[in-house]
């Protein structure tokens, strides 16, 4: 966990590099982690005084935490007879104030959307094709 | 470890678990693309090969047209995308997984809305959700909604959750 949380804008664009790199390769994985701020912050100290007498705490704090999005890649190391590479490991958090989460996630849509590009597309054209096929195909045995 | 197989489901599930436990559990989602290895060529163009010979010599069956179209390149990578709710304290583990780039849109959308429960906001604005019109999600999305706003109700999911909900996972 060690390592800097960036700022939201920068994370996109890291994470744009991420999947861009990726689509590039043709080949890897990405991690996308989102998980709640623990309360090691030292904003949220006076919270631990309520863990003793209400385990139940943490699922109504008073106020709205912040959420943390990490993204990493896996490392890779060269091997002989494949075409593996060394790659180091690529890893960014950041953190998200709960004001801010609508945007964020917004704006995460899209670059998701336009990194994972490699998923099946809608493909409107073979359908229409498997259609036709099928008619014919009735039709043949019809007559 | 259940693997749902609709996301509406995946999502519900989600949001019950992460109202339990708020501050453990972490969702992570995987994209990846698999170049097949050689042996897994041969597997599919062998498969691609029998699935031939057998639309050929069987083709009275009438209706199942050969849909050769439909199969794919042997070396075609493999591309996934994964989701995993997990809480390394009950151990509960809900997954998803599609291949559909068309389901991108609305899975990020959902785990923004389960953004919201890690951040202990209250539910927003569910009619305007990013969600297609599919009637089951439009029909499921109230009932998560019904059940949220209740300070009792996080409670009780735990209460009962610890290890009952960990079994009902299990039996699936």
């Amino acid at each position: 966990m060690a390592g800097e949380h960036v700022s939201n804008d920068e994370f996109f664009t890291q994470l744009a590099n991420l999947f861009e790199y990726n689509r590039k390769k043709g080949h890897g994985t990405v991690y996308l982690t989102q998980k709640r701020v623990t309360a090691d912050d030292g904003a949220d100290a006076p919270s631990s005084a309520k863990v003793a007498d209400d385990p139940l705490w943490d699922t109504h704090p008073e106020n709205p935490l912040p959420i943390v999005i990490r993204a990493n890649n896996n490392k890779s190391t060269k091997r002989k007879g494949t075409d593996r590479e060394d790659i180091p490991k690529i890893k960014m958090s950041t953190v998200v104030q709960p004001d801010q989460l609508d945007a964020f996630y917004a704006r995460y849509a899209e670059v998701c959307k336009a990194g994972m590009s490699a998923l099946k597309k809608r493909d409107k054209k073979k359908k229409k094709k498997d259609k036709k096929k099928k008619k014919g195909g009735e039709a043949e045995t019809k007559g | 470890m259940p693997l749902f197989k609709t996301s509406t489901e995946w999502y519900e599930q989600s949001s019950l678990l992460l109202q339990a436990r708020p501050t453990t559990a972490r969702i992570t989602s995987k994209y990846t693309v698999l170049k097949p290895i050689p042996s897994k060529i041969a597997k599919r163009e062998k498969y691609a090969a029998k699935r031939e010979t057998k639309s050929n010599t069987a083709p009275n069956t009438g209706s199942p047209p050969p849909t050769s179209s439909n199969l794919q390149d042997p070396s075609e990578p493999s591309v996934t995308f994964t989701l995993k709710t997990f809480d390394p304290v009950s151990g509960v583990c809900l997954q998803y997984q599609t291949t559909k780039a068309a389901e991108v849109g609305r899975l990020v959308g959902s785990l923004g809305r389960l953004g919201r429960h890690m951040a202990a906001l209250p539910e927003a604005m569910e009619d305007v959700t990013t969600s297609v019109d599919k009637p089951g999600e439009a029909v499921s999305t109230p009932i998560v909604e019904k059940d949220k706003p209740l300070g009792g109700a996080a409670p009780e999911a735990k209460a009962a959750g610890g290890g009952g909900k960990k079994k009902k996972k299990g039996k699936k």
